[in-house]
Order: C-alpha cells, then structure tokens, then sequence
C-alpha cells in the first residue's frame, strides 16, 4: 500500500506525532497498551487483555504473548513502565507480562490516557536512528528517506509513505498513491472526481480555538463559512480546557501589554487558523497577523496580541499535561471557534485499514 | 600705483568684466529657457495623469462587464445567488474572478450592500461594503485580513430574478499605481501624485507645488457608506528647478573663478616679465658688469695712443729732427683712436650701444685695426685678406671692437713669447663672410674652450674675463656665429662667420 503524506516526518519527534503525517505513520510504528476505535472501545494492542478491580482502581494488563521490538528483544513490564506516569495514575510491573495501573480515582472504563502516543513503547536506537518500537511495522534509517519512508512488517507487507509535503497531493493521486489523508478541500473535490476513490469522513479531531485576555465580545458568526474545509460549529459540552480544577490552581502569569492594535496572530502555513483571524478581523476590526511556529509560540507565551486563533486537539489523554503544553501561560480567555476534520481518499478496494478514537489511520498487515 | 599693480587691474577688467556680461546672459536665458520647457512639460503630464486615471477606469468598468457574462453563463453560480446555499462555492467565486481578471479589488454585494462575495478579503462575508456612484471612478478603503488598502473602482449592477447585485472591482491605489500615473516622470523626475482624502491636511512637503488636481468621490464605509469627495493631487517640487539654478549658477560662478585666476596669475606673469625689479644684488652685478665693459673698451681705445706717444717719445729723444714727420704719420692713428673713444662715451652715454649696421668692407676695418700693429715685436703678425669679399651687414665699430679683442687675446695668449698671429678673410659658407685669427700660443682644453665665451672667464693674469664674451655679443648683434677651434700648446683659431649685406 502506497500511502501519501502531506506534512513531513521528523524520527526525532517519535513516537508522539506532532502533525498529521507523524501521527499516522508513528501510529503504524509505535505501540501502547491500548487503542481505541472510532467508537471509543478499547482495541488491544500491546497488551492483549486487561482485568480491573477495587472499584476501577487497579487494572491489569497483560501483555501479549509475541510482544518484542524489532531488534527481537522481547517487550517486558518494567520496558512499558519506566519513566512513564502522569497526575492521578502509576504505571507499576506486576510481573515480566503485566503491568499494573493504579487511578487515583476509579474508573469503569479502560483509561484513555493508556493510548497516549507519549506512553508508547520504544528504545533508542544506535547512532540516533528511528527509535525502535514494538508495532507490527518497523523502520530503519535505511529504508527511509526525505521523498518516502517504507514500513515492513514481519509477515512481508510493506508500506510506503510517500512525502508530498510542499507538493499538489493531487498529482500522488494521479500518480497511484493507494491512500491520502488530507484537509485540503481542493483534494478531496478533485478525488471526488474520480472513480477510483472514495472520500471517507474522518472524526471531527481539531478544534479552532481563539485564545485572548476577555472573552470576545463580537458575535462571531459565519466561523465555519470561513474556513475553506470541512468545519462545523463546535458541539454542545465542555471541552477538555475547560474542565481543568483537578489540574490545580489556574496559570497566575499576566501577560504582556498589549501592542495597542488589536492583532489577531495565527501560525503562518495553517490555512484554517488564516481564514478564522481574518473573519474575526473582519467582524470586529483589527488586523489578522500570521507568524512562524517559533514566533508564534514566544508570542503566545507572552500573550502582547488581542487575540490567537490555533488549533487544540478534541479529545487529550491527559487534559492536565495537555493544559501545560499547549495552553498559554496566563489566564486566557479560550473561546472555541470551529471543529475540522481530515478526510481519507482512499483507492477503492482498499480495505486494510481503520480509523482510531483520536481520528489516526491503522493499517492492518496481510 | 605701481606698473605691475595697473598691469593687473588693467587685465583684469579687459578679461573679467566682458566674461561676468557675457556669463551672466547666458545664466539669464538659460533659466528662461529652463524654467519654460518645465512649465510646457508639466502641463501635457498633468493632462496625460488626468487620461490615465479616465483610461483605468474605463478599464476596470470593461473587466466588470465581462465579468457579468461570465457569472450569467455560470449556473451553478447562479443558483446559489439566487437559492442561497452552496456557500463555500460563493464565497471563493469572488477571489478567482478577481485573479482571472486582473483586479486588485473586487466584491459582489447584495441589493441592501452587504458582502456576498469578497475577493481580496474572503473573509469579509456579509459586511457593509462601499457600493460607489455607478458611471464613474470612486475612491474606497478594500479591507484585507492583515490591513486595508485604497482603491479606484468602478461598480456595475448584476440583475438576477427576484435580486439585484452589485459588482465593485477596481485597482489598488498604492505608490507603484501613482508612479505609473507619472510614467513620464523620466521627463520631469520631480514630479508625483498624491491623494487627498476626507480629513487629510497636508499632501506633500512646503517645497512642492500642485500643478493639477483631479476629483474623485470617495466612498467611505460608515454605516451607511457615504461618499465625500477627494482628490489626486499632481504636485511638482522645486527642487528640481531650483537645482538646475542652482548648477547653472554654480559653473558659472565656477568659470568666472576660473576665469579670474587664469588673468590674475597671466598678469602677474606678465608683469614679472615685465617690471622685476632688480635685486640689489643684481643690480651690482650688472653695474659691476658694465664697468669692466667700460674699463675694457677704454683700454682697447688708450693702447693704440699710448704706442703713439711712447713712440713720440722715443723719437724726440733720439731723432727729434724726424718729429714732425712721424707726427704726421701716426696722426691718423690718434685720431682714430679719438674718433673710437668718443664713439663709446657716445655709446655709453645713451647706456645701450647703437648698432648701426651698414654693408661694411671687413678687410678695410682689419687693416684699420692692424694699424699700429698690436704686440710687442717678436710677435709676427701675418694678415691673409682675401680681395673682392662682398660686404658684411655689420656696425664698423663694433667689427674693429671684435677684431682688436681677437687680436688682443691672440697676442695675449702667446705669453711674451716669440709665435706667429695671423688674422685672415675669407668666403664663408651660405654667403658668409669668415674672419679668422689664430695663434701659435698656448691654446686651450676642451673645458677651457666650453667656458671661454663666458662673462669674467679667463685664463690670464689680470685679465677681466669680459673680451671674448663681450666679442660673442657683438658677433651674435651682427646675426653671425663665432667658433673656437684650439688645442692645448698648438694654439687657438676663432672663426667669426658674418653675413654678408
């Protein structure tokens, strides 16, 4: 299968993707105990089966039989355990194959934080290479490159990743990419057109979130016009942001004067993030300013704009660790704008794939 | 006032005073001329700005009609316009028209003025939008997400069942579209288009001058829009004609400098040439000079007469009865001798020697000079006259001067000592008439021939160093050379070649 990716891929980040194309392709690489399925149901994966007990307080996971990393070694509990915890839970070896997780407060339902990309299991490779992982693909320095990355599985099966970053995704179709996950409309209209693909809706993973000092006065109306994909308004419910007491106290930090104009700053290169500032521009005054990552996130930090306009995923494994990581650091008012979803193109007859709770591809091997 | 302070200021009026008229006529038409041919071309640019902006608009409202033909025969466009619906579709319709057409500024707004559809801000969807008066260019601020900007637009209407639109499109105003406006001013480089809008004061800086203005309504987004009127204002700086005087005032000013200090230092050349004033020094020199010249020709003149008297002399003491007889042979001498002396206090007394150069028989003023013969008698005097010599152009007095001085070295030069002067005539070359002395006594080197012409050069004792100096200025009056060919203890021979008359 050969699969298109419209960001580029950095071994470094691994295994926690930082974009879309990272995402997918460390997801075919790297392993927790867990998945989750589009509906939200716990899919086996390193570990292969799971009790709970003390009121949803402990659980057990066992891991499965054939758990090894690439270079053969086999996977053990103190491997998934070491380093790894987080606010309200531990990760203990119960034994050699189960690892145990005590909550903090007890739950019915597998922990979601258990597929957290940051809880996967992997090892540094010599020479800092790819990390070695334990999924059923591996990867090597040596069977990737800046144009494309091949993935093998141990039955045989490849995957070939192909980069189209900085390219038109549409020509990978036209040249036999097997599958493309894309949120540029102008892609899925041209795929639309063609009979050897289907368009497949993705979950709804991203939502736009305008971040400032008081909360917008204007009515932000048309949001989900604005943007030139696929965006909604978003749903009814509280947001993980906003539900953050367990976390302890609110950031106290003030941010920096404002510049005096009011200056609406997105990342530089996200067209949705572009499309919301200008709309909020356009509705309340202002200007719609567009920054490198680098600036954009030293800007964020010290908060001197009106107002930011970025994306936070949906749904976190851990809101408190997410908070920390991508929230500013000063008591923001953080409205939501609009939710945005990738779509997959996908040749007809391809079938060996499914779609995560967090809205990332799987691939299945032969 | 000195000679050389009236030489000055007598140049310097000759040459400057014609030069500043002259200059300054030229500076004067030159200006005239200047500041008219600016005029001229400023006028035919500010009616050339005036055209374009016609031209552009008219432009814009060509674009705008064609536009409407391509939304009528585009369906689907049609559709969502009239049904509603298929928003994405409308919303982008705008900036791809806006590309393909080559505005910078274009919407569609509905019949109560909002923005359906924006191409140069999206994003701008149901907004108020500026819709400008139809038949005409306006002026309004197109809003972008990072900003705004201003524009020349035309509107047109777009009528659909049941709905009236508007088209605005147009070009952005900015400093590229107004240097464009003034393409020309390569011509006239100081010249620029600004505009005035509601509520601005200044337009440009104190130096420059509007020389045209153009009114355009100006359609403000207020809610409702309303229209105020503007202006592009052409102004031109002074600068440049201010500069252009300023350079031709600048060389002028130049060449007058110039000018003046090539007179002065020529004047002052002159007039050192002129009037120099002898240093003291100098001054001794030349009188010292003078004096040995005088001393010298006296001598030349008292030597015959004292030969004269001692020869008297010896005759009253042993043949006195001969004394009458002698007198009368040596008389001429005496007043020959005479008549030369008084020919140079003549000469002197007038501090310049008169030449008076008259075809002169050479041999005659020779034997003249022979008589008495000059030396002592162990000294043979040969005289080798050639006959029939054509005459030379030369002063009688100071031919004899030359010859008694070639004589007197002649002589001179054999030291008391037994030796042979001849002094003979001859045909030079080129008409020339030769005269030629020569000795048999000590002669002289190389070195000493190179210096032997010099002033106060001499090899004798007790010689002033004045008589073959003195011989080459006088040869030199008469336009002939004089040559020395001599070889140390051989003797010397001067060869004078004269013109003949």
């Amino acid at each position: 299968m050969t699969v298109a990716l419209t960001d580029s891929v950095e071994p470094t980040h691994a295994p926690v993707g930082r974009n879309d194309a990272e995402r997918l392709v460390f997801r075919q690489l790297y392993e927790t105990l867990v998945r989750f399925d589009c509906e939200g149901r716990p899919v086996p994966a390193l570990a292969e089966s799971w009790t709970s007990s003390d009121g949803g307080r402990r659980w057990s996971f066992t891991l499965r039989a054939d758990a090894q990393f690439w270079d053969g070694a086999p996977v053990t509990a103190r491997d998934v355990v070491v380093g790894r915890g987080g606010v309200g839970y531990t990760l203990n070896p119960i034994d050699a194959r189960t690892v145990g997780v005590w909550l903090a407060k007890g739950s019915d339902d597998v922990p979601a934080f258990l597929a957290d990309p940051a809880l996967a299991v992997t090892k540094p490779a010599p020479g800092g290479d790819w990390p070695i992982g334990t999924g059923r693909y591996w990867v090597t320095g040596g069977t990737a490159t800046p144009e494309e990355i091949r993935a093998y599985s141990s039955g045989g099966d490849t995957l070939l990743f192909r980069q189209a970053s900085g390219k038109d995704a549409r020509d990978l179709l036209d040249a036999g990419v097997d599958l493309l996950v894309t949120r540029d409309r102008a892609v899925t209209d041209y795929a639309a057109t063609q009979s050897a693909f289907t368009v497949v809706d993705l979950p709804w993973d991203r939502v736009y979130v305008l971040a400032s000092v008081e909360p917008p006065t204007t009515r932000l109306d048309g949001l989900e016009q604005a943007v030139r994909g696929e965006a909604r308004r978003p749903q009814g419910g509280g947001f993980w942001w906003e539900e953050l007491r367990a976390c302890g106290p609110a950031p106290a930090g003030a941010p920096t004067a404002s510049t005096g104009a009011r200056r609406i700053a997105y990342v530089r290169g996200d067209p949705a993030a572009r499309d919301l500032a200008g709309r909020i521009a356009a509705l309340g005054g202002g200007t719609a300013a567009g920054l490198g990552p680098a600036e954009f996130s030293r800007s964020l930090t010290g908060g001197a704009g009106a107002g930011y306009v970025f994306a936070l995923p949906r749904r976190v494994p851990e809101a408190c660790r997410a908070a920390r990581d991508l929230l500013p650091p000063w008591p923001a008012a953080v409205a939501p704008l609009v939710e945005t979803r990738a779509r997959a193109v996908v040749r007809r007859g391809q079938s060996r794939w499914t779609v995560d709770g967090d809205g990332t591809l799987h691939f299945v091997p032969q | 006032m000195t000679f050389r302070t009236r030489l000055l200021a007598g140049f310097g009026v000759v040459v400057l005073v014609p030069l500043v008229v002259f200059g300054l006529g030229i500076r004067r038409e030159m200006s005239g001329r200047l500041a008219a041919e600016y005029e001229r071309r400023v006028g035919t640019l500010a009616e050339i700005v005036s055209a374009d902006i016609v031209r552009q608009s008219d432009a814009i409202a060509a674009r705008l009609n064609a536009l409407k033909g391509v939304i009528a025969a585009n369906g689907r466009l049609r559709a969502a316009l009239i049904q509603g619906g298929d928003r994405g579709y409308v919303l982008d319709y705008a900036g791809d028209a806006m590309g393909l057409t080559g505005l910078d500024f274009l919407q569609i707004l509905d019949n109560e003025g909002h923005v359906v559809s924006s191409g140069h801000f999206r994003n701008e969807f149901d907004r108020p939008g500026a819709v400008p008066p139809l038949g005409g260019p306006a002026l309004v601020n197109g809003p972008t997400a990072e900003g705004s900007f201003l524009a020349l637009v035309r509107s047109d209407t777009l009528s659909l069942p049941g709905k009236r639109f508007s088209l605005v499109g147009g070009v952005r105003v900015d400093s590229l579209f107004l240097a464009r406006l003034v393409r020309a001013s390569r011509i006239v480089r100081e010249l620029s288009v600004h505009v005035v809008l509601p509520g601005d004061t200044a337009t440009a800086g104190d130096a420059a001058q509007i020389v045209a203005e153009v009114a355009l309504p100006y359609v403000a987004l207020e809610d409702p829009p309303r229209t105020y009127p503007a202006r592009l204002v052409i102004t031109r700086s002074e600068s440049l004609l201010g500069a252009l005087r300023r350079n031709v005032n600048t060389w002028f000013a130049v060449a007058v400098l110039v000018s003046a200090l090539l007179a002065v230092l020529i004047a002052g050349w002159l007039s050192t040439r002129f009037s120099r004033p002898m240093t003291e020094m100098e001054r001794r020199v030349v009188m010292g000079d003078l004096a040995r010249q005088v001393n010298h020709d006296i001598k030349n003149g008292l030597g015959p007469l004292r030969n004269v008297f001692r020869h008297f002399t010896q005759v009253a003491e042993k043949e006195p009865a001969n004394l009458p007889k002698v007198f009368s042979e040596r008389q001429g001498t005496v007043e020959s001798s005479i008549a030369y002396l008084e020919t140079l206090a003549a000469n002197y007394a007038r501090l310049y020697p008169q030449s008076n150069e008259q075809p002169t028989d050479i041999n005659a003023v020779v034997r003249e000079a022979l008589r008495p013969p000059p030396g002592p008698e162990n000294v043979d005097l040969l005289a080798e006259l050639l006959d029939h010599l054509p005459p030379v152009r030369v002063d009688a007095l100071a031919l004899r001067r030359v010859i008694q001085n070639l004589l007197g070295n002649a002589v001179d030069s054999l030291d008391g000592k037994p030796g042979t002067v001849t002094i003979a005539t001859e045909r030079g070359p080129n008409g020339t008439v030769r005269l030629l002395v020569s000795d048999t006594g000590r002669g002289m080197s190389k070195a000493e021939v190179d210096r032997a012409v010099d002033d106060f050069y001499t090899t004798k004792k007790g010689g002033t160093g004045l008589g073959l100096s003195i011989v080459r200025r006088l040869v030199l009056d008469a336009h002939g050379t004089l040559r020395v060919d001599s070889h140390p203890g051989k003797g010397s021979k001067f060869i004078v070649e004269l013109p003949s008359a």
